[in-house]
């Protein structure tokens, strides 16, 4: 317990002792949203978690247009991608076909493809910059 | 074989087209063509621009009356860019012909079907997505089965809508008149991406029922003959084999699970193909009324690619035809040599035996195997599901050239075959039965089909009485021009 607390408190002292170095803010844009209906579900990701189900952070957007904005704050400047799906029916679900194909738009940062599967962390990443980055994702 | 009638079609119709051939060809002769054998016409690609509506010219015979409607058809039409050639005939991008045909008169026209792998293909001018027989480029992102849709196998027509079909992605929606691409077709919501085999199964009330292949999960797909989805439902094959067909008679579905098994359904697909005959050809018998409701049955074992159609005797007897052939012939290289202008004539021995396949109510499956060989089986859409007389193939062989010779007609009911011999000049396609107008039986039907004149360098669609096809053709529509080989056609 002493060592955890102790830990806990490096980490508040380090983040209270470097706020601009570590508040970097990211600004997503999803354009090109086909229905205007349901949600955008977004995850951020960095490399440790992009293969994985954890996001470092994400975001539901209720769709009324044919786009979407969030912003991320405070982020640690660095290499991020963007993994997200149109839930049309928010159902919660990424819905599939029977033999497992996604029947719901997705996309990913750079509006980056996969090859017989996701894409790939080095064609999705992007850098968030220390004074704050925009990235839009185009929907197709 | 009316020896007068063949003098004409070789001598007579050969010299009255000297003029047109030289007058210009549909396929324009390009540097790396020039070099190929008479027949590789059949593997040259057509016009991206696709073909503009143009009368073709009756040029033997007297058309029938009552015969009117369209004569849809696909195949692999774009087989090279330069000197990269495909790797497999299920790989060229499909094209989309139409003969209508009415008052005597038939009219041809074609398009691409523009997928997403013909636009990028098109734009780079390279070959770039993997498929049967080819890898791929490492940059063309592959997302859906669609990314890698040919649609280049068959067609259907279902409550006016025309459909491009492909085996491993969904069909194409086309424009049934000008035959521009809609888009692919989402049959409901949650089966977006769905394959959707190219051998759907038309019942005579217009009902259609397909299967969806994903190794050894198959779905089923029930449609109205309004074109809406009545029902889907899946089942459990077992094994990957590979299912490019299967057969239906009036109560019963028949899978075919042939012993060429494939779990590793990577580009190139073909490449992961296994022969494993200690399973034989065993068949899933599903109920359409009841998918639950299965039984195995066994056979030996066998490779095939088409089916005729299945019927139910009294008894509950189950008899279909198909073309079999005693191991994995033909597709395991796809014709990649021939797509080169290469033909060694081995292949010339390896062809589809005409077999009926009976299915007793217990027990393992009899073959019967006849004489007739050949492919690309058809039967009278009337009788589809039900007992009938006929079934016809395009057969003959010949060492000096790839295709098919001949039309063969068998009559399951007399045991008696006919076939009408065209030769080395004309490659043989696949022919259609067309209801007479008034016909009592599907000995009363018209065979409409296409074959490429290799030696005038133009096409051809003949017309054939089915009780009579040794007669030779009724009737014969010249293009001037040429376009390449197909796969599989409908009448509408």
């Amino acid at each position: 317990m002493t060592r955890t607390a102790s830990f806990a408190a490096l980490i508040a002292a380090s983040l209270a002792a470097a706020p601009v170095a570590l508040a970097s803010d990211l600004t997503v844009n999803v354009e090109g949203i086909a229905k205007a209906q349901g949600s955008i579900m977004l995850g951020l990701f960095d490399e440790a978690s992009y293969e994985g189900d954890g996001a470092v952070n994400g975001a539901n957007l209720k769709v009324d247009g044919n786009s979407v904005t969030v912003t991320f704050e405070g982020l640690e400047p660095g290499e991020y991608a963007v993994r997200l799906y149109h839930d049309v029916n928010d159902d919660g679900e990424m819905n599939t076909n029977p033999f497992g194909m996604p029947t719901e738009p997705f996309a990913f940062s750079n509006d980056a493809k996969g090859r017989f599967g996701p894409a790939k962390w080095d064609d999705a990443k992007f850098t968030v910059a220390a004074d704050g980055t925009t990235h839009t994702i185009t929907m197709n | 074989m009316d020896l007068s009638r063949r003098h004409f079609m070789e001598a007579g119709l050969g010299a009255s087209l000297a003029g047109a051939v030289g007058a210009g060809l549909g396929l324009p002769a390009s540097a790396e063509t020039q070099n190929m054998p008479a027949w590789h016409l059949g593997y040259q690609n057509a016009p991206a621009g696709g073909f503009d509506p143009t009368p073709m010219k009756l040029v033997f015979g007297k058309a029938p009356s009552d015969l009117k409607g369209s004569l849809y058809r696909n195949g692999p039409s774009q087989l090279n860019y330069g000197d990269a050639y495909a790797s497999h005939w299920f790989d060229g991008d499909g094209m989309i012909h139409r003969i209508a045909i009415e008052d005597g008169q038939a009219v041809h026209q074609a398009r691409f079907v523009e997928t997403r792998k013909r636009e990028e293909e098109q734009a780079a001018q390279t070959f770039l997505a993997p498929g049967f027989g080819t890898i791929g480029d490492e940059s063309y992102s592959v997302e859906s089965p669609d990314d890698t849709n040919a649609a280049n196998t068959s067609v259907l027509v279902v409550n006016g809508e025309l459909l491009a079909l492909w085996e491993a992605g969904s069909a194409f929606s086309m424009d049934a008149e000008t035959l521009e691409t809609k888009g692919p077709k989402t049959w409901r919501d949650d089966l977006k991406g769905m394959p959707f085999l190219a051998h759907p199964k038309v019942e005579p009330d217009g009902r259609v029922w397909n299967l969806a292949v994903g190794g050894p999960r198959v779905g089923i797909y029930r449609i109205g003959a309004n074109g809406a989805l009545e029902d889907f439902g899946m089942v459990n094959i077992g094994r990957a084999a590979y299912i490019h067909d299967w057969t239906m008679s009036e109560r019963h579905l028949i899978i075919l699970v042939q012993p060429w098994i494939n779990e590793n359904l990577r580009p190139p697909v073909v490449a992961g193909f296994e022969w494993q005959p200690q399973h034989g050809l065993q068949m899933l018998i599903v109920d359409k009324d009841d998918f639950s409701n299965q039984r195995w049955v066994q056979a030996p074992p066998r490779m095939f690619y088409h089916t005729g159609s299945a019927w139910e005797e009294s008894d509950g007897t189950i008899k279909f035809d198909a073309a079999f052939y005693k191991e994995p012939v033909l597709g395991v290289d796809g014709g990649s040599a021939e797509i080169r202008g290469e033909w060694s004539g081995e292949y010339a021995t390896e062809e589809g035996v005409l077999t009926l396949v009976e299915i007793p109510p217990q027990g393992d499956a009899k073959l019967l195997e006849t004489g007739v060989i050949g492919e690309f089986p058809q039967v009278d859409p009337r009788y589809r599901g039900k007992h009938r007389n006929l079934v016809a193939l395009a057969s003959g062989a010949s060492t000096a050239r790839p295709g098919a010779t001949a039309l063969a007609v068998h009559n399951w009911t007399s045991g008696e075959s006919q076939s009408f011999e065209f030769g080395y000049n004309r490659m043989v396609e696949e022919f259609l039965f067309v209801p007479k107008q008034g016909g009592q039986s599907d000995l009363d039907s018209w065979l409409v089909g296409p074959v490429l004149n290799i030696k005038s360098g133009v096409r051809e669609i003949c017309v054939f009485d089915a009780a009579h096809v040794s007669d030779g053709p009724v009737c014969i529509w010249q293009a001037d021009y040429a376009w390449p080989l197909g796969f599989h056609g409908t009448w509408a």
